[in-house]
């Protein structure tokens, strides 16, 4: 499903050029829960970043079921990115002037969709699985974090994405909502059987994967 | 295109006070253009009856002809010498900006006052025309063509009345307003073709005068070109044309003109650098409103939306704003202008200064313009800071950097 080669990634500092991610090989199947440890700077950010078709490689290649995302076009990249992946962030990632419902069904507009009732029928279903029916109407800001942050997920799943990447998505949630957070996302890998693929620096979420990748100093450990 | 402009429009909405900011500097700009084209036209054509109503700067006639020196050069003096109608015309002289060819023949027994009284019938061009013309203080509400004439203000005859010269009848078109040249107050204008149909019925010592000849006439009235002296005109035409004589006019009017065109041509200059220097503001402004929206773009981006999507929204924000700001400009400028027509254009039109306003639809369409102007302005300054932002990575602009 997810296949990672030669993957590096440069910056360029004041200093020279620092390798965040310093040459990855990586495989991930098609439905498996995996996550990404490693301490902060240790380069799991940016190697989800480039798995997500969100920044250029220096080197390297990223196939996504059988799709080589970096030899896409800008257009087919955004395309891509828009249909086949959904994305968690590590911060409450939802456009404040838009209401929920506006929020989850923005992909699906940007895609291609337009304001259809089809569209606006499927977010309004996906935040009521998330236990957000009745806040269709409201504003990010008139939501709790945790809400937000399931509101996000009801917009990864959108386009029904065969890949959700998620990056510490449950940071800045107290425990309770956290474990709230994680129950969703796992339902989410386990029912509809798509690829999840967490970063996260708490060792206790990760235990629960199927695949546990280490990365230090932008390398694989064993 | 639906879906950006109420990105858009939620974008404005949320720094309300900002965008009514910019609302606001976008207005004043636009409405200072507005206004500032709008009179600047107005004082233009003002000015234009104004001045030409005092004259040309210089006239040319035969060299030899004898000419009647007055104030204001409105017409040509009778004289049996004549000029080819097209001389000014073939020699395309820089310093010249128009010569309007006039025709005269004095006239006895014509049909008009009393038996023996001389009459001066007064040929000339109306497309070319800028002495005549100015001095209607009524006219028929149609174009001029054959037949019609004009009347100086000495001649108290109905509009529109038949009026017969040398039997033959003609209809009255217009009267002129008092001038104090005799020539003009007393004469009788019309159309070259009018006057040469007369020319069986004219006889001088050895047959109808030559100046009566199809392509002839009795001098030019020349208007100088701006910048061009009177010196420099004279020269000019001196040199280029041969047969003909300069008799220039009060040389300090031709200045204040040329003077009063320079400030407008001025204004102008400042009224562009304004509206550039709006449009280096705006893009100021849309550079730090990308900046402060690096997050939210690159979500966007993150979510599928395309570089021209980023682009799009962005500028049809700014469009929106300043398409707002000119409409608000152009409302603004009405008032000014009602204000300016009930102070300054009221004391001007009392003291007897003609003030001649642009035309409903001319109004209509530089306000057009400058709403056109205001949202190219918001679409130029917001096109770049969204262009580059559009290049960037979305993980770079999630994470604030670019």
């Amino acid at each position: 499903m997810l296949s990672c080669r030669g993957l590096r990634k440069d910056y360029v500092t004041e200093r020279g050029a620092v390798a965040a991610v310093a040459g990855i090989d990586l495989e991930i199947a098609a439905g498996r829960y995996a996550a990404i440890i490693g301490r902060s700077g240790s380069g799991k950010s940016s190697l989800m970043a480039m798995i997500g078709g969100l920044s250029r490689p220096s080197q390297g290649q990223v196939t996504v079921d059988g799709t080589d995302i970096w030899s896409l076009s800008e257009n087919a990249l955004a395309a891509f990115r828009n249909k086949r992946i959904g994305y968690v962030f590590q911060f409450a990632s939802l456009l404040p002037t838009l209401r929920l419902v506006d929020n989850v069904a923005l992909p699906a507009m940007l895609g291609g969709g337009g304001r259809s009732s089809a569209t606006y029928a499927r977010a309004t279903a996906l935040l009521g699985q998330m236990g957000l029916g009745e806040h269709l109407d409201a504003y990010p800001s008139e939501v709790s974090a945790g809400e937000q942050r399931r509101a996000v997920i009801a917009r990864a799943l959108i386009n029904e994405p065969a890949l959700i990447l998620a990056d510490e998505p449950t940071s800045d949630l107290d425990e309770q909502t956290e474990i709230e957070i994680m129950d969703e996302l796992l339902a989410v890998n386990r029912e509809r059987g798509t690829t999840l693929v967490l970063v996260t620096h708490n060792l206790a979420l990760a235990e629960q994967a199927e695949q546990i990748v280490h990365i230090a100093h932008g390398m694989i450990v064993p | 295109m639906r879906l950006l402009a109420s990105l858009a429009l939620q974008n404005l909405g949320r720094r309300k006070a900002r965008s009514l900011l910019l609302i606001m500097a976008v207005a004043v700009a636009s409405g200072v253009v507005f206004t500032g084209a709008t009179l600047m036209r107005s004082i233009d054509s003002s000015m234009a009856v104004g001045f030409t109503r005092l004259g040309a700067d210089m006239m040319a006639v035969p060299e030899g002809a004898l000419t009647n020196i007055t104030a204001a050069l409105l017409t040509v003096e009778p004289t049996d010498l004549v000029l080819d109608q097209d001389l000014f015309a073939r020699a395309g002289i820089a310093s010249v900006s128009r010569a309007a060819p006039q025709k005269i023949a004095r006239v006895e027994h014509s049909g008009i006052g009393s038996h023996h009284d001389s009459v001066d019938l007064i040929g000339f061009d109306p497309a070319i025309d800028f002495t005549v013309r100015p001095w209607l203080v009524e006219k028929l509400n149609r174009d001029m063509r054959a037949g019609d004439v004009i009347l100086g203000a000495a001649r108290d005859t109905v509009l529109g009345s038949e009026l017969l010269i040398f039997g033959k009848p003609h209809t009255v078109y217009g009267r002129l307003g008092k001038t104090g040249v005799g020539t003009h107050e007393r004469g009788v204008f019309m159309t070259f073709d009018t006057l040469e149909a007369l020319a069986g019925s004219v006889h001088g010592p050895s047959g109808p005068p030559a100046v009566l000849q199809k392509g002839k006439v009795s001098g030019f009235l020349v208007e100088l070109a701006p910048g061009a002296t009177p010196l420099q005109a004279r020269f000019a035409i001196l040199s280029t044309l041969k047969g003909v004589k300069v008799v220039t006019g009060d040389s300090t009017m031709s200045g204040i003109r040329q003077g009063l065109a320079a400030l407008l041509n001025g204004i102008l200059a400042l009224m562009v650098l304004m509206f550039a220097s709006t449009a280096l503001m705006v893009s100021v402004l849309f550079s730090a409103i990308v900046t402060e929206r690096r997050g939210e773009l690159g979500l966007l981006k993150a979510i599928g939306a395309r570089r021209g999507q980023i682009v799009g929204m962005m500028v049809t924000e700014a469009v929106i704003a300043t398409g707002a700001g000119g409409l608000l400009g152009v409302a603004l400028g009405v008032l000014v202008m009602r204000l300016y027509e009930r102070s300054l254009v009221y004391y001007l039109e009392n003291i007897g200064v003609p003030f001649v306003w642009l035309d409903g639809p001319r109004i209509v369409v530089v306000a057009a313009a400058a709403v056109v102007m205001a949202s190219i302005i918001g679409a130029l300054g917001s096109l770049y800071p969204a262009w580059r932002a559009s290049r960037r990575d979305p993980y770079d602009l999630v994470r604030g950097e670019g």
